[in-house]
C-alpha cells in the first residue's frame, strides 16, 4: 500500500485523467473542483447580497428557476440555507481544494525535488473522498423537510433536531466529515513527503516558503480536523440515534441532558486553527512571490519560518475569543484575549519581512505579484480590525454584527482567495504549458481588489453601527432602516466583484486551450519546479536534482552583471 | 528511460523490477501511520473531553438506581483485548527477526496473528454482550445522559474495532497469498500499530466508565 515506487505511465483515459495517482493530475483535479465550487459559493453570495439590498424583490435571471414557489423571491428558509452553504462551500469545497489540494499537490513534490507524493494512492483517495463530500453536501440542498439552516458553524440547538428537522443538516454534517477525512489524508501525505522526500541538499532552511506554509498547514490539518470530525459524529448521533450530547436536559431525555455549549468549544478548537489552515499556504506563497518579483532575497527567511511556526502553535490556544459572549469565566476570557493579542506579534514579523522584501526591490508588477501584494493590504486590514474583536470589551458590542463578517472575510477569505489567485497565475504556465493573458489578469486584479476592499470596509461601518449578521431583512427593523443605504452600496460593490470573476473564468478557459505556449521558466525564478521541462514529464525529474543554494538568491552580487538569478541546482560562484 | 517504467521516487537509479521493501520504505510507512494515529488520537481525545465535561453534569457517578453495564464483563473484555494486542505484536515482530528460516517465520506469524484475531473477535462479542445486557434492562441511548455517553462512545470505538479486525484479516490473507511476509511487512506492522491504538482507546473508556 505504501510504496516508494510509482508505476508506469498510464495509458487509458480512466487511469490517466480520472483515477490518476500522479500528483500533477490530482492537483489539476483539485483545482477544477475548487474553482467550480468557488463559483457556486460565489453565486450564493450574490443572491444573499441581492436579498439584502432589495428585500422581497425576485432574483433576476434565474430566480424563478431556483425559488418557484415564491416566484423568484428568496424566502427566509432559503436565505438561511444560502448563507450556511455559502460559508461551508467557500471554506471546505472552494478554498481547501484550490489552495491546499491543488497548490499543495502541485508545488510540494516539484519544489522539493521529488517524483511524486510519498503515498500516491492515498492522494487519489483524498481527492475522491472530497468529491464524495461535495456530492453529499450538494444533495443536502434537495432533501425532504429542508436543507441545513444552522449557519456554517452549525451551532446546536439550531442544528439538533430541535432546530433543524430536515435531513439536510445530517447530510451537511456527513459532508463536513468526509471533506475533513480528505484533508487529513492530504495532510498525512504532505507531512511525510516533506520530511522524507526532500532531494539531496534541500535542507529545511532551503525550502521555499510556500512549502513551509503548506507543511505547517498540514500539521494543523492532521491535528485539528479530527476534532470537528468527532464533533460531527456526535451531532449525527444526536440527530439520528437520539443521544443527548448537545441536547439540554428535558423530559424527553429523562431529566438529564448534555450541553449545547460543548459543541461550540469543539467547533472552535477546530475552527480557529482552520483560519490558519487556509491562510498559512497563502502567506507562504506571498513570501515567495514577493521575493521572486522584487528580485531580492526574501527578507528574514529564518524569521519568517519562525513566525509561521509560532503562529501555528499559537493558533491552537486562542479559540476562546470566538466565545466571549457564551459566559466564559473572566479568567479564561482574559487568557484567551491575551493569547489572541500575542498572535499578532509573529504576524507583525511577517509583515515587516514582506515590506522589507519589497523595499528598494526591482519590482516586476506582474499579475501574480499584484495579487501577492494585495494580500499584504487585505490581510493587514483584516488583522488590524481583529484587535477589536480580540478585546473582550469591544467584542461584546461587535459580536454577531457585520463587523465580524467584514473581519473574517478580509483575513481568511479574501487573503486566502487572493493568495490562491496569485498561485494560479504564477504556476499556470508550468501546470498547463500556456501563458495566461497578463492584460486580462491585471484587469481582473483591479476589478477584484477595489470592489472587495469596498465591500468589506462598508461592512465594518455597518457592523459598527450595530447591523446584525444573518438577518433576512434589515428594513423590517426600525433602528436598522437608516442603514439600508449601506447594504445597497455593499451589494453594488459585491456585484462588481462577482462580475470581475467572469474575466478570470474567460482568461482561464481561453489560456488553458488557446493561450500562447509558455517557455520553461517565464518568471525567471530558481526553485526546482522551474528546472523541469514544460509540460512537466511523467516523473518530474529524470535524475533527482541536487540542491546547492537557497530558493531566493536574487540579485546576489557574486552572480555578476549579466543575470540576477540562479537555479537552486547551481552553485553560487565564488 | 527504463523499460519497465518503475522508477524510484527518491533515488538516482531506475530499478529493473518490482523492488522488495527497503528499510526506507518501512520508515515512510511507519511515519505515515504514526501521523494517522496522532490524528485519530485527537479525534478520540475530543470524544473523551466531551465525556469528561458531560460526566461532570451528572450529580452521582455512576448513576444510582438504574441498571449499569456490567463491570466484570468489561474487565474481562479489557484483558482479552490486551492479550490480543500482545499476540498481534508478537506476530508482527516474528517477521522481523534475523533472516534464515523464512517459511518457519511465516508459519509462526500466522498462528500468533490468528490467535490475536480470535481474541479481538472475543472482545467484540463481549462488547456486544455489554450492550445487550443493558438493552435487556431497558436502557438505550435515549434513556439519559449516562446512556448517551456509554452507547455513543462505545459505538464509535466498536466501529474502529471492526476496522481493526478487517485490517488484521487483510494482513492474514496477504500472508497466506505471500504478499506480506518477512520481506514486505509494513502493512503488518501498521495494522498492529492501529490495533494497539484501538486497545489504548478502550483502556481509557474502561477507566472512565468502570474505574473512576
Amino acid at each position: 500500500m505504501t510504496s516508494d515506487h510509482i508505476h508506469p505511465e498510464p495509458t487509458t483515459f480512466l487511469k490517466k485523467h480520472v483515477f490518476s495517482v500522479d500528483h500533477k493530475v490530482i492537483a489539476k483535479q483539485f483545482l477544477w473542483f475548487g474553482l467550480v465550487w468557488l463559483g457556486i459559493g460565489g453565486i450564493m453570495a450574490m443572491m444573499l447580497r441581492w436579498q439584502l439590498a432589495n428585500p422581497g424583490v425576485p432574483v433576476p435571471l434565474f430566480g424563478k428557476l431556483l425559488f418557484p414557489r415564491t416566484s423568484g423571491v428568496i424566502d427566509p428558509a432559503s436565505y438561511n440555507t444560502l448563507f450556511t452553504m455559502h460559508g461551508t462551500i467557500m471554506i471546505f469545497l472552494g478554498l481547501t481544494p484550490a489552495m491546499i489540494g491543488a497548490l499543495g499537490n502541485w508545488s510540494i513534490p516539484l519544489m522539493i525535488g521529488a517524483r511524486d507524493m510519498i503515498f500516491p494512492t492515498l492522494n487519489m483517495l483524498s481527492f475522491w473522498t472530497m468529491v464524495m463530500g461535495g456530492a453529499v453536501g450538494f444533495y443536502s440542498l434537495f432533501v425532504p423537510l429542508g436543507a441545513t439552516e444552522a449557519g456554517w458553524t452549525g451551532y446546536p440547538t439550531l442544528s439538533t433536531t430541535v432546530g433543524a428537522v430536515g435531513q439536510g443538516e445530517t447530510l451537511w454534517a456527513i459532508a463536513v466529515f468526509l471533506i475533513g477525512a480528505s484533508s487529513i489524508m492530504g495532510g498525512i501525505n504532505y507531512i511525510t513527503t516533506v520530511i522524507r522526500l526532500r532531494c539531496p541538499g534541500m535542507h529545511w532552511m532551503r525550502l521555499p516558503l510556500t512549502v513551509w506554509g503548506l507543511f505547517l498547514t498540514s500539521i494543523l490539518n492532521v491535528l485539528f480536523i479530527p476534532v470537528i470530525g468527532s464533533a460531527m459524529i456526535i451531532l449525527v448521533l444526536d440527530r439520528v440515534f437520539g443521544t443527548t450530547f448537545y441536547v439540554p436536559a428535558s423530559i424527553m431525555s429523562g431529566g438529564t441532558g448534555g450541553d449545547p455549549i460543548l459543541y461550540q468549544h469543539l467547533f472552535w478548537i477546530f475552527g480557529h486553527p482552520e483560519v490558519y489552515i487556509l491562510i498559512l499556504p497563502a502567506w507562504g506563497v506571498v513570501c515567495d512571490l514577493l521575493s521572486f518579483f522584487a528580485r531580492k532575497p526574501a527578507f528574514g527567511y529564518r524569521a519568517s519560518v519562525g513566525a509561521m511556526v509560532a503562529v501555528t502553535v499559537l493558533s491552537a490556544v486562542v479559540y476562546g475569543h470566538h466565545m466571549f459572549t457564551t459566559g466564559l469565566s473572566a479568567m479564561l476570557g482574559e487568557s484567551f484575549m491575551l493569547l489572541t493579542m500575542i498572535i499578532s506579534v509573529p504576524a507583525e514579523v511577517l509583515f515587516f519581512n514582506w515590506l522589507h522584501t519589497l523595499w528598494k526591490g526591482n519590482l516586476r508588477l506582474t499579475t501574480p505579484m499584484l495579487f501577492a501584494m494585495s494580500v499584504i493590504f487585505v490581510f493587514g486590514l483584516g488583522g488590524l480590525t481583529g484587535i477589536y474583536l480580540a478585546t473582550i470589551g469591544t467584542d461584546i458590542f461587535l459580536h454577531d454584527t457585520y463587523f465580524v463578517v467584514g473581519h473574517f472575510h478580509l483575513t481568511m477569505a479574501a487573503s486566502a482567495l487572493f493568495g490562491t489567485f496569485a498561485a494560479v497565475y504564477f504556476w499556470f504556465p508550468k501546470m498547463f504549458g500556456r501563458m495566461m493573458s497578463e492584460r486580462l489578469g491585471k484587469l481582473h486584479f483591479w476589478l477584484s481588489f477595489v470592489p472587495l476592499v469596498i465591500v468589506f470596509c462598508i461592512m465594518f461601518i455597518s457592523g459598527y453601527a450595530g447591523m446584525p449578521r444573518r438577518y433576512y431583512d434589515h428594513t423590517s427593523t426600525e433602528y436598522l432602516r437608516p442603514l439600508q443605504h449601506l447594504n445597497v452600496a455593499t451589494s453594488v460593490a459585491a456585484f462588481l466583484l462577482g462580475a470581475a470573476q467572469l474575466i478570470f473564468v474567460y482568461n482561464f478557459i481561453k489560456s488553458r486551450w488557446w493561450g500562447e505556449p509558455a517557455p520553461q521558466n517565464p518568471w525567471e525564478v530558481g526553485t526546482l519546479d522551474w528546472t523541469t521541462e514544460t509540460p512537466v514529464p511523467h516523473y518530474n525529474f529524470k535524475t533527482i536534482p541536487v540542491v546547492q543554494c537557497g530558493p531566493h538568491e536574487f540579485s546576489n552580487p557574486v552572480l555578476g552583471p549579466d543575470t540576477d538569478w540562479i537555479y537552486q541546482t547551481e552553485k553560487l560562484p565564488g | 528511460m527504463n523499460t519497465t517504467g518503475i522508477i524510484e521516487l527518491h533515488g538516482e537509479q531506475p530499478v529493473d523490477q518490482a523492488p522488495l521493501e527497503t528499510g526506507r520504505d518501512r520508515v515512510n510507512a511507519t511515519l505515515g501511520m504514526i501521523l494517522f494515529i496522532g490524528s485519530w488520537t485527537m479525534a478520540f481525545g475530543t470524544l473523551f473531553l466531551s465525556f469528561l465535561v458531560l460526566r461532570d453534569k451528572i450529580a452521582v457517578w455512576p448513576p444510582a438506581g438504574i441498571a449499569l453495564p456490567s463491570a466484570p464483563i468489561a474487565g474481562i473484555a479489557t484483558l482479552v483485548l490486551a492479550a490480543s494486542s500482545v499476540f498481534v505484536e508478537r506476530a508482527s515482530r516474528s517477521l522481523a527477526v534475523a533472516p534464515g528460516a523464512g517459511s518457519d517465520r511465516r508459519a509462526s506469524f500466522n498462528s500468533l496473528w490468528i490467535t490475536g484475531m480470535l481474541l479481538g473477535l472475543g472482545f467484540a462479542l463481549l462488547q456486544a454482550w455489554l450492550w445487550y445486557d443493558l438493552i435487556l434492562a431497558g436502557r438505550t441511548q435515549t434513556s439519559g445522559l449516562y446512556e448517551s455517553l456509554f452507547f455513543g462512545l462505545t459505538w464509535v470505538h466498536a466501529a474502529h474495532v471492526l476496522v481493526g479486525l478487517f485490517l488484521l484479516s487483510w494482513g492474514l490473507i496477504g500472508s497466506r497469498l505471500r504478499r506480506y511476509g518477512p520481506e514486505r511487512r509494513s502493512f503488518i506492522s501498521n495494522a498492529a500499530l492501529f490495533w494497539h491504538f484501538v486497545g489504548i482507546v478502550w483502556l481509557f473508556l474502561f477507566l472512565g466508565f468502570f474505574v473512576f
